[in-house]
């Protein structure tokens, strides 16, 4: 792919049109199921709003999560309440491209947005959540055949068996998806589902590293409501947001040594993780803990054969996005291991200041052209088999 | 203060003996619901408390003294006297170049939680007191070196209150409580204003209030069914630490801090790899959340660095970024007898650790900090 900016975000959200699963699934076999915008009546707002609707159930407290897009951007922090109100440079891969030259950016590895979760369709059964799953991937894949910017990621169907998981991995990879997005812990996230050291999952990665293509845990993958304080009904909304996201690391911090610990990445050593959305200056809580323990316990007589932090070099990858801790300690982490994200068109984006963000986390620090090129872009074209 | 020390360690663990509770307790009042050592249906011993077992993964936290570090005593007989005995630790102290031991228990829980788990106050009371007042005639007495830190009954808060005087009266220069008590039992939410005579009176004894990691299980994840013990505990002994991320972001939050500008907190078996990538974060939400509006006159960090302590053991790289936390706000620990210690090497993990860090940084973090926390002459 072109290189004109020196900028590649690695967490970006596409946000598909509001027909797209209505112009894709059958309106005569699944009816009002298909997931679509509807007009609904909500108590706070005097004028009717829009929501998704999905297999029947209203979901959100807006119709798209854009507040970077949106007049005032995030500091003015309002979520579209209408479809006409959301920008086009949200949901137009062309005008959104425009947006992305503004921002100095050259492209996006695209993780989903409104209605779309790593739950979101796991609520009912395996036919229609496969259907959903299609039909979100077909939708983002056109975004690749508009412009090369777009990187899509898919998304998989959990309730169907894994041959079936494995061939939606083997589909999109060929219609030009360069990964997928999973949940962190599927047993966690839904019952039934199976725990994700289970070796039913197996023949997904083998699959996946046969394919070259890596696997995608984002925020806190489905946890975000686990590893908290029983909620304090005294916090104020705003100091309630502060606390449930500030903690978030503790969360990825926790999954990767379940990772390492797993076995897998020397059963899988061309798999690559990537933790989207998590920052920087947690993972070397996990490699010296990780380390430590695994020297003072002698876990290489328990299985890990190879030392933690040399796995986690190898195999997974983090995003950066503000912070100055973490960039201070990138050898630590690993300099071939670290990508930027804007986390367009959400609250947290840098956009349409990224520039300045991408500045401001290098700033007083001896980063070289090299370190640079690494870690603005070049690493994501390795990963992402873009050059 | 005294020139002469080097090392304080803020944070290692005390072995109860199978006679604290038993000696301590009276046994027509309580009958068999008293704390103790009793012999398992599979041959194994294990510590049982009002009928019920606790959940240890053996008779003590002594991984560091066993042959196999990965495996627990499962039998009284197997743990070393120096895991159990003040005099045989002083050794063993003085062996690994350590001046001074801030105690926190084991059977009693890392954090109190054991006794916290009972439903009955009064039982609860007894058992608390006990221990409080073995430390102090087994251990505090034996030796100034020993810094002893008192357990709390959970509730009703008279009752903490009344204990932690009694306790500091006694000798105990710290303020154990468990960082998430409504895990524990049906009490209030630690925001709670219910709370704040513990807060005030730590802060009016000048006593530290110790959250120590790992006695909240929601908000750790589970090791895998799956695995082996060794990988099971190992990865639970990762996953604790970290999981004070939770309590920290809260209690910077909470306003506690606030309303009790001298209460000193100590985040005991915290580690420090997360610590500069939180506050940072933290001050970030909170700026984009507009905190400053709702009346945080400090950032989290701001507050932090005024009222709080983590505690780093094996920490490296770590280090480099202290600038973030703040000098005065680390402690240093062995973490004597747990499988994750540093000892009987804590001199080299000193030496790797604090390689690039200045003279007067080391000296804030091995020691000067514990020394001014805990009033140690």
């Amino acid at each position: 792919m072109q290189i004109r900016h020196g900028l590649l975000s690695c967490d970006s959200h596409g946000q598909l049109h509001k027909d797209a699963f209505t112009r894709r699934l059958s309106k005569e076999k699944w009816g009002d199921r298909i997931p679509q915008v509807v007009e609904v009546r909500e108590e706070k707002f005097a004028h009717p709003v829009h929501r998704w609707m999905v297999n029947g159930k209203v979901t959100g407290d807006s119709v798209c999560n854009c507040p970077a897009a949106m007049e005032g951007g995030v500091e003015r922090g309002y979520y579209p309440q209408r479809w006409e109100e959301v920008p086009l440079k949200v949901y137009d891969p062309l005008e959104r491209a425009k947006a992305l030259d503004e921002d100095g950016v050259d492209g996006e590895v695209l993780y989903p947005n409104n209605p779309v979760s790593g739950f979101t369709f796991l609520q009912a059964d395996a036919e229609f959540e496969l259907a959903c799953v299609q039909a979100y991937n077909d939708g983002i894949a056109e975004w690749r055949e508009i412009s090369e910017r777009y990187i899509p990621l898919a998304i998989i169907p959990y309730l169907s068996d894994i041959k079936v998981i494995v061939g939606e991995v083997e589909r999109t990879v060929k219609k030009g998806h360069r990964g997928i997005i999973m949940l962190a812990e599927p047993a966690t996230t839904k019952k039934g589902l199976r725990h994700f050291n289970d070796s039913f999952w197996e023949p997904l990665w083998a699959a996946c590293q046969d394919l070259g293509v890596p696997i995608h845990w984002h925020g806190s993958a489905g946890l975000a409501s686990h590893l908290a304080l029983p909620r304090w009904e005294g916090f104020s909304r705003n100091q309630f947001h502060t606390v449930s996201t500030s903690r978030l690391c503790a969360t990825p911090a926790q999954l990767i040594p379940n990772l390492i610990f797993s076995g897998l990445l020397d059963k899988y050593p061309r798999l690559d993780w990537v933790c989207a959305e998590t920052g920087l200056g947690w993972v070397n809580y996990v490699l010296e803990a990780c380390d430590h323990e695994w020297e003072r316990r002698h876990l290489w007589t328990a299985g890990i054969l190879t030392r933690p932090s040399e796995l986690f070099r190898r195999q997974i990858y983090v995003d950066f996005w503000y912070e100055k801790a973490g960039m201070e300690l990138r050898y630590e982490i690993g300099i071939d291991k670290i990508m930027w994200e804007s986390d367009y068109p959400h609250i947290a984006s840098t956009y349409p200041k990224s520039w300045k963000f991408v500045e401001w986390s290098l700033e007083g620090l001896a980063v070289g052209e090299d370190e640079r090129k690494k870690l603005l872009y070049g690493n994501a074209l390795r990963l992402y088999r873009l050059s | 203060m005294a020139s002469e020390i080097g090392f304080i360690s803020a944070d290692d663990h005390v072995q109860e003996h199978p006679e604290v509770w038993t000696q301590r307790l009276s046994k027509t009042r309580w009958g068999d619901r008293i704390p103790q050592l009793k012999r398992l249906e599979n041959g194994t011993e294990g510590w049982v408390v009002d009928g019920r077992q606790l959940p240890l993964r053996g008779v003590a936290r002594a991984g560091a003294l066993m042959p196999d570090r990965a495996r627990e005593p499962l039998h009284w007989e197997e743990i070393p006297q120096v895991v159990y005995d003040a005099k045989e630790r002083l050794r063993a102290m003085d062996a690994d170049g350590v001046d001074y031991s801030v105690l926190y228990p084991s059977v009693a829980g890392v954090a109190g939680e054991t006794f916290g788990r009972l439903t009955d106050p009064e039982f609860e009371l007894a058992c608390v007191q006990a221990y409080n007042d073995w430390l102090i005639e087994e251990w505090a007495k034996v030796s100034p070196r020993f810094i002893p830190q008192c357990i709390v009954p959970l509730f009703p808060i008279e009752a903490a209150v009344a204990e932690i005087k009694r306790a500091v009266a006694k000798g105990h220069r710290g303020v154990i409580y468990p960082a998430v008590p409504m895990e524990l039992r049906d009490v209030p939410h630690i925001n709670e204003p219910a709370y704040d005579p513990i807060w005030a009176t730590c802060q009016d004894l000048e006593v530290p209030l110790c959250f120590h990691a790992g006695a909240s299980e929601a908000i750790q994840i589970q090791p895998y069914a799956g695995y082996s013990e060794e990988i099971a505990s190992a990865f639970r002994a990762i996953a604790q630490p970290v999981s004070t991320v939770s309590v920290v972001v809260n209690l910077l939050v909470s306003r506690v801090l606030m309303r009790y500008p001298r209460l000193k907190v100590v985040f005991g078996e915290s580690a420090l790899g997360w610590g500069a990538y939180l506050l940072e974060y933290t001050d970030f939400q909170a700026k984009g959340d507009r905190l400053h509006l709702e009346g945080y006159e400090l950032t989290p960090s701001q507050l932090f660095r005024r009222q709080c302590y983590l505690v780093g053991w094996y920490d490296r790289a770590s280090l480099q970024t202290r600038h973030f936390i703040g000098s005065e706000n680390i402690l240093w620990a062995t973490q004597f007898p747990l499988t994750t210690s540093t000892w009987p090497n804590s001199q080299d993990y000193i030496a790797r650790s604090f390689a690039e860090v200045p003279e007067n940084e080391r000296q804030k973090i091995l020691w000067k900090n514990a020394a001014q926390l805990y009033k140690i002459q």
